[in-house]
């Protein structure tokens, strides 16, 4: 028993300001990356882990080191702060998401207001019809039939280059060199012209298009930019419904480089695709494209970015990287394993469960950790190692979802199960074809490390963390 | 992986599903059996899942304020807002739909067949450490007669300690330390024991919240109560006194006799906050509105509808938190199964809607019914205000003589005799220069109530 101090004392000690160090998540000291900061241990000196972590910059920037706690000491961490808890090993999530029915979909997660109903949010059946409507399209022969496409984009994009270095911003030539900026020059905008090129939307609609998508993120989680989310939602509506409602009576068709048909398009394949006897309402085709639109955007952003932040820091792998194409598909796997874009999928336990001792009752929220699986060393050796040559990593042209054996797994970015990313084939050749092409045309690329947001020491580069780099500023020989 | 996920599915195994034992063709004319669909949350049509439009978005309100140092000190701003806004707010950080206008947090109060709270032990995640015999009629008898015959005594007790001094900080010195010692003479605590029990007490009751390091210091307050009341119970049950420990002591319960954990879990689980908050911001309000004081001290019937008039003005406990049994569509919107739905009755209590002039501090308001601050009824045709924390009515109704009030008639007639000791004793009571007290939340969460409140005063 502690020693009593007198009533007064007591309640001095609760009232006084220093009695709580931390009043918000943006009191909580930026560490080193790789350390977790304090927040207290339990009796028998187990980490205790302050919720207001995880609405605070340190986690953004440093999130391993505290999932690292989760995932050896709170498989199942309880969070009452923001009511919902996390699953964060890899062999737990994967059970999760291939049990449909166990962790539903239903809309709770923070997507469902700016997206819409979409397949997200739907289990069983339901979902796997649907998906199968829109999945097909980016799967297969579909797909081999776009990479020309992907291709010719990336070229063009590469050639546009000279136009911009006239304006000097993104792109700026100087004594032999051109430094650019790939997220503006490229990145941000290049998976978008794939993904309306798939859908068949006219190539002067991308300005327009790369707005709404960037209004549709902001505008998840219901902050004060979800206002312009649904605005830019509600537009993209308006303006797919014209579209969907032309190609009912008139479908149009995709051509591959010397002006041959190709097929059809989504928007018009989808026009002419039944369910149960019934053609798909507009509303269902619309909230799906709000989805490709922005799913196809975001994460392969994100992959570009970060597998040429990443491989440029570890220059003895860009070195082999860069001397032979096909290591291009370790690249995107390893990146997509060390510095996941997309953090991990809600899910809701429709029964009551025990897991690994936590109670959890039906209908909770159940956020499945995909960055933290990706880092669980119970799995992946050395989690926290940028490593393209990783014995341990499934990393081959295909994706294999869940492959497990001979010592290798796959990473878990785009999920597994079910509701695996139905994009990842398609974001997968984006980004590897992307990266190809922007190898062949850069030479000796290395990082602009004095234009680069830095570290808490203002030395170092800024770690990846959460999501994606923002900003990545390159210099190449021109020759 | 072996211990998990361990599914265990309470409820009807409802199998009835159109997909129940069907057979189709599979691929190659082999006969597939179809996997039988459990209705679960998960399996609803298409048609019924929510969207949301331009004009459902939250944008006045970030979710972040809720969770923010300010909403801490002063969370009116915040709920009239959400409020006049917002009915219904889906808050995104938090995972909860907060409730805030009168008629809606009293209807999510009285559907209990929709809504379900959860106890403290549930939030600690520790359901197994005791009973909580809060409804026991013994119990509700003990606490009742220990609340009547020490109340005054115990105030004239806890006001001797300052009453010399001509100064005391009425929030520290009288309104947090007299509930505690109430409840001390009502187990019958040794003197000894009071510091150490205080510790524990606070301890325990902060506890249960999101905070990991409070919970820690909650949970081993509890072993340490329990361990510290064990001895007492032990003794009480061979001879017992008209104490609430000798009234557990002596329970005849189905599971065996009651252990000192349970009396850890009835005291964890009654409320705490009103008498101890409520206190102390009915004396701020009373000492920063010094014509409404002189009205009361001048006529004494009017103490008690200060008390409620305090309860609806700055209620000591913002929320409370109810949890979906079932998916239901209420507010415009469909609520999920297990989903949190956070009723806060002090933005119920200023909603504009039901009290004119709502944030005005009006001892004889005249629309404000002076029974039961409980807010589920309108007795008189009157809105009553919203008090939070006090449990559930007990089985046993006010009304007949011979059984027990409800604790919200005895909280309220402790609060009275105790303010009327307070006024007797100590003439010419006002503010410390200087000072503007106000109520916050010590974190996040918590009792929102006032911490410091200096007053002078000529001791009588």
């Amino acid at each position: 028993m502690t020693t009593a101090c007198p009533f007064a004392q007591t309640l001095e000690r609760m009232t006084s300001e220093t009695a709580e160090p931390v009043r918000s998540a943006a009191d909580f000291p930026l560490m080193p990356v790789g350390q977790a900061c304090d927040m207290g241990h339990a009796p028998d000196g187990t980490p205790l882990l302050d919720p207001r972590i995880f609405d605070s910059r340190e986690f953004f920037r440093n999130p391993y080191p505290y999932y690292r706690i989760m995932r050896d000491h709170y498989p199942v961490f309880r969070d009452k702060l923001h009511n919902c808890y996390y699953v964060t090993r890899y062999e737990d999530i994967t059970r999760c998401y291939f049990d449909d029915e166990g962790f539903n979909t239903i809309p709770k997660g923070s997507s469902s207001g700016v997206l819409g109903n979409t397949q997200l949010e739907l289990s069983g059946v339901e979902h796997k019809r649907r998906r199968n409507l829109y999945g097909q399209h980016l799967v297969g022969q579909s797909l081999e039939a776009r990479i020309p496409i992907i291709e010719r984009l990336a070229d063009s994009w590469i050639t546009s280059w000279d136009q911009m270095a006239k304006e000097g911003k993104v792109v700026r030539d100087e004594g032999g060199k051109r430094t650019v900026e790939i997220g503006k020059a490229f990145a941000n905008e290049f998976p978008i012209s794939v993904v309306c090129g798939v859908l068949g939307f006219p190539d002067e609609a991308r300005g327009q298009f790369y707005y709404w998508y960037n209004s549709m993120m902001s505008g998840l989680g219901g902050s004060e930019t979800q206002k312009m989310g649904l605005e830019a939602r509600q537009d993209l509506e308006d303006y797919v419904q014209g579209m969907v409602d032309e190609r009912r009576v008139r479908p149009t068709y995709l051509y591959d480089r010397d002006g041959k048909i190709v097929g059809k398009d989504i928007i018009s394949k989808l026009c002419e695709t039944k369910i149960d006897g019934d053609y798909l309402s507009t509303e269902e085709i619309t909230s799906n494209i709000a989805l490709v639109v922005g799913g196809g955007g975001e994460t392969t952003r994100g992959a570009i970015m970060n597998m040429w932040y990443l491989l440029l820091q570890h220059s003895d792998q860009a070195t082999t990287v860069l001397g032979d194409e096909s290591h291009w598909d370790k690249v995107f796997h390893e990146t997509l394993r060390h510095s996941t874009p997309i953090g991990g999928q809600p899910r809701h336990n429709s029964f009551d469960l025990l897991m690994h001792g936590q109670h959890v009752p039906a209908g909770s929220l159940m956020n499945m950790v995909d960055v933290s699986a990706n880092h669980d060393d119970r799995i992946f050796k050395d989690p926290e190692r940028f490593d393209v040559f990783r014995p341990d990593l499934y990393s081959g042209k295909l994706l294999r979802s869940g492959y497990s054996s001979d010592g290798r797994h796959s990473h878990m970015a785009f999920g597994v199960g079910p509701h695996l990313c139905p994009g990842a084939w398609i974001a997968h050749q984006e980004a590897t074809i992307g990266s190809k092409v922007l190898s062949r045309r850069m030479k000796n690329p290395r990082i602009r490390v004095d234009l680069m947001p830095k570290d808490i020491d203002g030395v170092s580069l800024a770690p990846v963390g959460l999501g994606a780099a923002r900003e990545l500023w390159l210099e190449y020989d021109l020759v | 992986m072996s211990d998990a996920p361990t599914v265990a599915r309470d409820g009807p195994s409802d199998t009835t599903s159109l997909w129940a034992g069907t057979l189709t063709l599979g691929r190659n004319g082999v006969a597939v059996a179809r996997r039988a669909v459990t209705k679960g949350a998960g399996y609803r049509s298409y048609e019924v899942h929510q969207r949301m439009r331009v004009r459902q978005s939250t944008e006045k309100l970030n979710p972040l304020r809720l969770v923010s140092p300010d909403f801490a000190r002063d969370p009116y701003p915040a709920f009239e807002i959400l409020r006049e806004n917002y009915p219904c707010y889906r808050d995104w950080i938090g995972n909860a739909y907060w409730i805030t206008r009168y008629d809606d947090v009293t209807s999510v109060f009285t559907d209990e067949a929709n809504f379900e709270s959860r106890s403290k032990l549930w939030f600690y995640g520790a359901e197994g450490f005791g009973r909580d015999l809060r409804s026991e009629a013994p119990v509700i008898v003990a606490q009742a007669r220990g609340m009547d015959r020490h109340a005054a005594d115990v105030a004239q007790t806890v006001i001797d300690s300052f009453a010399g001094a001509g100064r005391a900080d009425l929030a520290l010195d009288f309104a947090a330390r007299y509930p505690l010692e109430l409840l001390a003479r009502i187990l019958d605590l040794p003197a000894g024991d009071f510091d150490a029990f205080a510790a524990h007490w606070f301890a325990m009751q902060r506890g249960w919240d999101w905070d990991p390091r409070a919970e820690r210091d909650g949970l081993q307050a509890m072993g340490a109560m329990a361990d510290q009341l064990r001895p007492l119970l032990e003794a009480r049950r061979v001879t017992p006194g008209e104490d609430l420990i000798s009234a557990i002591a002596s329970l005849d319960l189905e599971g065996g006799p009651a252990t000192a954990e349970d009396l850890v879990t009835t005291l964890l689980e009654a409320d705490h906050e009103t008498l101890h908050g409520g206190l102390a911001n009915l004396w701020q309000l009373l000492l920063t509105h010094p014509d409404q004081l002189h009205r009361v001290a001048a006529d004494r019937r009017l103490v008690k509808f200060a008390w409620l008039e305090t309860l609806r003005h700055s209620a000591p406990l913002l929320s409370a938190r109810r949890f979906a049994r079932q998916e239901v569509e209420r507010f415009g919107l469909l609520i999920p199964e297990g989903a949190l739905v956070i009723c806060v009755g002090a933005a119920g209590n200023r909603d504009p809607r039901i009290f004119s002039e709502p944030d005005r501090f009006h001892v004889e308001r005249k629309d404000l019914c002076p029974r039961e601050p409980r807010g589920q009824y309108r007795a008189d045709g009157l809105p009553a205000g919203i008090a939070l924390g006090l449990g559930k009515p007990t089985k046993y109704p006010a009304v007949p003589e011979d059984r027990p009030r409800s604790i919200y008639a005895l909280t309220r007639d402790v609060a009275v005799t105790a303010s009327n000791v307070l006024l007797d004793r100590l003439g010419d009571i006002r503010l410390a220069p200087g000072v503007a007290p106000s109520p916050r939340s010590l974190r996040l969460g918590e009792m929102h109530a006032c911490w410091s409140l200096p007053a002078l005063f000529t001791a009588r």
